[in-house]
């Protein structure tokens, strides 16, 4: 029984980090992306702010259910405190895509993780929003892409941005990888790799490692 | 060449239901056909469409084409 709390009181715990991720990302995706290089990105990007602030408060509201909230949903005026830095400090471009592509590749991996162990409590819960995050994943993975090759500073800018975001989601995935409660209770899968994952993913963005993660 | 200068024009076709016209919608310009496909989903997106496609303009094989007016 105290296993069983330990395990809810983690995936809480789990469930609002992607929550606060997703609502940080949304608030930067318009208050940075509304100045975005042209005119479909910046469509895209506002767009994708609803999206991602959807999630969040879909994420917000399943935690409400896990800690037995009875009766209507309380209000969210901001985020619990923990999301990643390197979403906070999201403050241009460079910076915007390099944590919205390492964050949700990074939630992408939990995600998967979690269908892949199949457990019925959170694969109704989370397959639609596993579906609508791919075009997020999508444009994020292409507009890296673009600055990874660009001319000038930014590639080297970007690098630094990239690696600072990738890192820092690596170090949560380590947490999440350790905490043996989820996997026992079957929320992931035993074994789980989310930080390979991850590493696999960033290969994508350019043939030499243009990630190094610590 | 940068990735601004690789853009290209995709032409956007859309059907509300089965059995509808397949028709013109608009465009968006994309890097790539990943990206045109996204731009296209969230600009275009006042219909729950039961089919989109996008079109490379450069790719469309003209059986008749008019000499624009002012070209």
């Amino acid at each position: 029984m105290e296993q069983r709390q330990s395990a809810v009181h983690s995936l809480i715990e789990l469930l609002e980090t992607i929550a606060d991720n997703k609502y940080v990302l949304g608030d930067r995706l318009v208050e940075v992306g509304v100045s975005g290089p042209n005119l479909e990105a910046t469509l895209a990007s506002i767009a994708m702010a609803q999206g991602e602030l959807g999630h969040a408060r879909l994420l917000y509201n399943w935690c409400f259910d896990l800690r037995g909230l009875k009766g209507k949903k309380p209000e969210i005026y901001g985020q619990t405190g923990k999301a990643l830095e390197s979403a906070v400090n999201v403050h241009n471009w460079i910076t915007l895509i390099a944590a919205l592509y390492a964050t949700n590749t990074a939630i992408d991996a939990v995600l998967q993780s979690a269908l892949d162990a199949n457990h019925p409590a959170i694969v109704s819960r989370i397959q639609k929003l596993i579906r609508e995050q791919q075009d997020h994943l999508v444009y994020a993975k292409h507009w890296a892409q673009q600055l990874a090759h660009e001319r000038g500073a930014v590639p080297h800018r970007f690098r630094e941005a990239l690696n600072a975001a990738a890192n820092e989601a690596a170090a949560w995935l380590k947490e999440v990888e350790s905490k043996e409660e989820l996997q026992q209770e079957g929320y992931l899968p035993n074994g789980v790799k989310l930080v390979e994952r991850l590493q696999q993913e960033l290969k994508t963005v350019a043939a030499e490692p243009f990630v190094q993660l610590k | 060449m940068t990735a601004a200068q690789r853009r290209k024009t995709f032409d956007i076709f859309a059907r509300v239901k089965r059995g509808d016209q397949l028709a013109h919608i608009g465009t968006v310009e994309a890097e790539n056909e990943e990206l045109a496909k996204v731009y296209a989903t969230y600009t275009y997106d006042e219909e729950d469409w039961a089919e989109m496609v996008v079109v490379d303009r450069s790719e469309l094989v003209w059986v008749r084409k008019p000499k624009w007016l002012f070209a």
